[in-house]
């Protein structure tokens, strides 16, 4: 693992991202962004499902925030490789890169199952403690991802 | 530019000799810690923005009328922007001399204050009408200016407080 990373770390590719004085702060800009519209989309279903008031039905509110979570994810991940390729030895000795890229993939996992079975349901095929249940936890999972993100950068 | 904020300079000095400023300053996991928090509260918190900015343009969250997105959302955009205003208040206590020399602190500033003015103009002038253009698809020009500017600016806050990071112009 750790050869593949040096080999990350050396591609010319990385060497100028490093070496740009602009294209790292871009690409951390971008990611920030792409996390605002990301997170949006999640929260605006997770606290319906949470909340559960009488409104609109969860499963419309789903449909309209699905383009903004895989443009947003799509983002995330486009600004995410660079970062990742240009600081490979960085991250791979970073304990929270580690953990956000576990947890990452079980938010993603529930997410485009679970997740989405529930929020696309008709209404009243899911009881409400599930539903809450299922919003808690989407909560929770992409929190989990962003507050080490923040860390990788901060304890190297 | 800065000598537009010689008057606050004396202030932000005064705040920048408290000990307990010059504690979390020198505090190994303090800092970082609000940091980390104010990411998390500015996700929340722009993120929910950003949804009804999209359904205020109408080209996101079509399905809601505005004014159930509006009620539903609301509560929680405050939440967030008083986790944001709390745990950003904070990190300019610890080091306000580095924020007073940061250009883009203060375009952030700037921005964060055109916000807001648009936010209060859109809810005491544009919403009163709500009930009249609340289903359609397409809303009223004042509806998508505010949500047009509201975009605009939200994200430069963003833009411009990540870019606090790069002192390019010290």
């Amino acid at each position: 693992m750790l050869s593949y990373f040096e080999w990350l770390n050396n591609l010319p590719v990385s060497t100028a991202i490093r070496e740009s004085v602009w294209m790292s702060p871009l690409v951390n800009v971008a990611h920030l962004a792409a996390l605002v519209m990301f997170i949006g989309a999640v929260l605006i279903v997770d606290l319906k499902l949470v909340g559960n008031d009488e409104d609109t039905p969860v499963d419309a509110i789903a449909r309209g925030a699905e383009p903004w979570l895989l443009v947003g994810f799509f983002l995330l991940f486009l600004t995410g490789v660079p970062q990742l390729i240009s600081n490979a030895l960085r991250e791979y000795y970073s304990i929270f890169f580690w953990f956000k890229m576990v947890v990452m993939v079980v938010a993603l996992i529930f997410t485009f199952t679970i997740r989405r079975r529930v929020t696309l349901a008709p209404e009243g095929q899911f009881s409400a403690g599930a539903r809450k249940l299922v919003g808690a936890l989407s909560i929770l999972l992409w929190g989990s991802v962003a507050i080490p993100a923040r860390l990788i950068g901060l304890f190297t | 530019m800065l000598e537009l904020l010689m008057p606050l300079r004396s202030l932000f000095e005064w705040l920048d000799a408290f000990p307990s400023s010059i504690a979390i300053r020198e505090s190994q996991y303090v800092y970082p810690g609000l940091l980390t928090s104010h990411v998390v509260a500015l996700c929340w918190f722009g993120g929910l923005i950003l949804m009804m900015d999209l359904r205020l343009l109408g080209v996101g969250n079509m399905q809601t009328p505005f004014s159930q997105l509006q009620r539903r959302l609301f509560p929680y955009q405050m939440v967030g922007m008083i986790f944001s205003a709390i745990t950003g208040l904070a990190l300019v206590y610890a080091q306000p001399m580095r924020f007073y020399v940061n250009i883009f602190f203060w375009v952030k500033m700037v921005m964060m204050a055109l916000a807001g003015l648009n936010a209060l103009a859109f809810h005491y002038l544009t919403y009163n009408s709500v009930s009249r253009w609340d289903r359609d698809p397409i809303l009223p020009p004042a509806a998508r200016l505010a949500g047009a500017l509201g975009l605009a600016l939200w994200v430069g806050v963003v833009v411009s407080g990540r870019l606090i990071a790069y002192n390019w112009f010290q």
